[in-house]
């Protein structure tokens, strides 16, 4: 579905990912991990168009992703919760979920999506009216992935939906996705610093060090690979 | 005392009548800052575009000879919206966009220097191509309504106040407009991917909005908003292709008022700047009109810096 060849992207001159190539097929649900700086929101910032890669090829389904502009890709499925939430602070939680469905799948299919989101997050319903600006980090957080949600993406890609959040609240949104997950079979794509929680729910997992794949493989391989316990896991 | 309390009734409701327009005026650019940042020093100019349209709309193009002496000017204003807006669109498009939107991020300052350079050149070409193109000779949008009022009362003790009738119109269309406005803004879904481009650009481009259309959308539609409230101004005072310039700073000082980035705010902005003008005449002399605005200005930003409806520090 999502298929990244010999990706080169950066800032000005400074290249942050070097050579980088994922795939990420219909259905999976692939983690990518890895230490601060590494590159991977630079690697879904260049997914979106926010970044423009200088080498290598990005196909999702049959378009070449390097053709499309960032605003058209949403268009194409792919729904990318951002770092830091960003959701909208002066828009209402609601106002903010049919901003996440503003691609033509989000319209067509608003109201089962907006009935699935409130039954996977609670939460959202119970603060439609609120301006999200004054949700706590959490409940943001939420926000920002029913806003995904609610473009009936074929990709949804998460960047580290834990961060800075307290580690029950971490946990809890967790469980939340991986239900989410066992119940739409939605393909999902995440970058997250939780290395343990992440590929233990991972069909398949890329370790991304300094711009470059140090180590992929599946959820078994990952998770007794002794670079990975040494360096992630503690063991 | 009675003849004190006339007095005060009279400066209030004229205060309320202009600062309406003001208002109008003040959310053409709160609406253009609100979701672009971009600072348009050429708003005063496109308000003075936005009165000869209204004008020439009137005399020269037919809108006389249909609707009449009396009613004309208003439907000519309002005409003058659409068009100006077109005008906005297209000096968005070519260019605006250059140094604003998706392109700056890799501008130094975020392209806002460049912004101000731009819009102060498009500022001084409109001036001067107005005086090439229009003379100096001033010009206004006059209806039989300008020199005519409304005597409300006599009310208790016998007072009356006077309404002009014009201003009492423009009043009630700008009020229209404001409201038009505000229920896109609020209610559609197009207004609310403007508010979602204001809020955060790089999410907006995630959920498939394009950032670039949105705010050619809000500058074009603030063009227009301004020029309207130019044109309501005109069937009272008359104009000229500096005329701008008077304005532009009031525009700002309103949006300032009112909270940078809201656009109810900047309407409020601008009533207070009406009142303020108005009322001042009771106890100063005419002519210190916008001394006494910028006094007020002062103090109330030096007591509330982020304006009425200004937001000190936002959550993300």
């Amino acid at each position: 579905m999502l298929r990244i060849e010999g990706l080169t992207a950066g800032y000005s001159a400074i290249p942050v990912l070097n050579g980088v190539s994922i795939k990420v097929e219909q259905g999976q649900f692939v983690a990518i991990v890895g230490p601060n700086g590494a590159g991977k929101t630079t690697l879904f910032k260049t997914i979106s168009g926010i970044v423009r890669p200088s080498a290598g090829t990005i196909t999702f389904g049959d378009h070449d992703l390097r053709s499309i502009r960032p605003a058209q890709r949403a268009h194409l499925g792919i729904a990318h919760v951002p770092e830091g939430r960003q959701v909208f602070p002066s828009l209402t939680v609601m106002e903010n979920l049919e901003m996440g469905a503003m691609t033509e799948a989000g319209q067509r299919d608003w109201k089962h999506n907006i009935e699935r989101i409130f039954a996977w997050l609670p939460i959202l319903a119970e603060r439609r009216g609120q301006f999200a600006g004054t949700l706590s980090g959490g409940q943001q957080q939420m926000l920002a992935i029913g806003r995904g949600l609610a473009g009936s993406p074929k990709l949804l890609m998460l960047d580290e939906p834990s961060m800075g959040l307290a580690p029950a609240i971490a946990d809890f949104i967790f469980e939340r996705l991986i239900e989410i997950r066992r119940q739409s079979n939605l393909t999902i794509l995440l970058v997250e610093q939780r290395v343990a929680e992440a590929l233990e729910s991972a069909d398949h997992g890329y370790v991304l060090e300094a711009g470059r794949v140090a180590l992929e493989g599946n959820n078994q391989t990952l998770r007794a690979d002794d670079r990975i316990r040494k360096a992630y896991l503690g063991m | 005392m009675t003849q004190a309390l006339e007095g005060f009734l009279q400066a209030l409701s004229a205060g309320l009548l202009i600062g309406a327009v003001y208002g109008l005026m003040c959310v053409g650019l709160g609406l253009i800052f609100g979701v672009m940042r971009v600072i348009n020093f050429a708003q005063g100019d496109f308000m003075m575009l936005g009165m000869y349209a209204a004008f020439y709309f009137f005399t020269a193009l037919g809108v006389q000879a249909t609707f009449g002496n009396t009613f004309g000017p208003f439907v000519a204003i309002v005409l003058a919206g659409p068009v100006l807006a077109a005008f906005g669109y297209f000096v968005h498009l070519t260019l605006i966009s250059r140094v604003s939107g998706t392109r700056t991020s890799s501008l130094e300052g975020e392209g806002h220097y460049a912004q101000l350079i731009l819009t102060l050149g498009i500022a001084l070409i409109l001036q001067n191509g107005g005086l090439l193109v229009f003379g100096s000779v001033l010009a206004s949008i006059r209806t039989p309504l300008s020199s005519s009022a409304w005597e409300l009362g006599p009310m208790f003790n016998d007072i009356s106040v006077f309404v002009n009738k014009a201003r009492g119109i423009d009043a009630v269309v700008s009020l229209v407009t404001m409201l038009l406005l505000t229920l896109l803004i609020t209610r559609s879904r197009l207004g609310k991917s403007l508010r979602a481009a204001a809020d955060n650009p790089t999410a907006a481009t995630y959920m498939g909005i394009d950032v670039d259309r949105a705010h050619r959308i809000a500058f074009a539609l603030g063009t227009g908003i301004t020029a309207i409230a130019g044109g309501l101004l005109a069937t009272n005072y008359p104009f000229h292709p500096f005329v701008g310039v008077e304005y532009v700073i009031v525009m700002y000082a309103g949006v300032v008022l009112g909270g940078m980035g809201s656009i109810i705010g900047a309407f409020w902005g601008g009533m207070t700047i009406g009142l303020v003008q108005q009322m001042s005449t009771l106890i100063l002399p005419t002519q210190l009109q916008n001394a006494a605005i910028f006094v007020v200005f002062l103090l109330i930003i030096f007591f509330r810096p982020q304006g009425f409806f200004g937001r000190m520090v936002e959550r993300t």
